[in-house]
């Protein structure tokens, strides 16, 4: 099987990017969770949303195993 | 590990006997919103797996055309729209806009791009000293940019201040109204990277 490097590296940079920009929000809610202003509804839907969109990375790169075209 | 309010100051208990604002529809729209959005990445797999331009072709035309449609609905129509609604209005367009668009705009702009470049390669158009190249990855890359720096970021921030005890509902009307506009941006990008892709397509 040939694997596509660069378009596995890209999905990598791009689900790491995605994964920063969430942590830094997430710790946020979860700084206002603890000080009781936020349901913990809020924190459970971010930590969902963040399980999907790594999710549909995955699927992304599978693209990188085909070695087509 | 779930963060607990073991040791909650009086004001913070006060707000935490406050129920939240989150919509019980919101997962309804979530689910939908990745349901629809895993769709195209697993279209693209399939077309890779079966070695077919056909299936190639017809899954970046359609996230591709589904993403600008979008964008100029948002930013020609939805703008317009929103602006005339009271900020009450506004706030639940946001509460189900927000859910609805959530994997679903990211899903459909990263497969098109992916699909693009697998589409280029196949055709032997990637060539990255060819200026309608360049010219097409420095949109994708401004595409991307707004995507992850404001879009997703925004979402993100609309769904922690409805789950919030008091959510501040100016700024939520503020953030879903810098989406939409920043959509109208994203449209006038994508218009000129169909002009590229255009003249790549005859060259």
């Amino acid at each position: 099987m040939s694997v596509n490097v660069a378009a596995l590296v890209a999905v990598f940079l791009f689900t790491a990017l995605m994964l920063a920009i969430f942590g830094t929000l997430y710790r946020g809610a979860v700084r206002s969770y603890e000080r009781g202003e936020l349901d913990f509804e809020g924190i459970r839907i971010l930590r969902w949303g963040m399980a999907g969109q790594v999710a549909i990375y995955a699927v992304l790169a599978l693209t990188a195993f085909f070695g087509w075209p | 590990m779930q963060p607990g309010p073991s040791t909650l100051p009086a004001e913070a208990s006060v707000l935490a006997a406050q129920p939240s604002t989150l919509p019980p529809y919101s997962w309804t729209l979530l689910r939908w919103s990745f349901t629809i959005g895993v769709i195209p990445p697993v279209v693209l797999v399939a077309a890779l797996a079966l070695k077919s331009k056909f299936l190639l072709i017809f899954i970046h035309v359609i996230t591709g055309g589904t993403w600008t449609g979008f964008d100029l609905f948002m930013g020609v129509v939805m703008s317009r729209v929103m602006r005339s609604l009271e900020i009450p209005a506004r706030v639940e367009v946001a509460k189900r806009l927000t859910p609805t668009t959530f994997f679903m705009m990211p899903s459909f702009a990263a497969t098109a791009v992916t699909a693009g470049i697998f589409l280029a390669i196949l055709d032997g158009k990637f060539d990255l000293t060819s200026p309608w190249i360049i010219a097409a990855l420095v949109v994708v890359v401004i595409l991307t940019a707004q995507g992850f720096g404001i879009f997703m970021p925004n979402g993100v921030r609309i769904f922690i201040e409805l789950a919030k005890r008091k959510p501040d509902t100016g700024l939520i009307a503020r953030l879903n109204m810098r989406n939409i506009s920043l959509a109208g941006v994203q449209a006038l990008l994508q218009v000129l990277i169909i002009l590229i892709m255009a003249h790549l397509a005859l060259d």
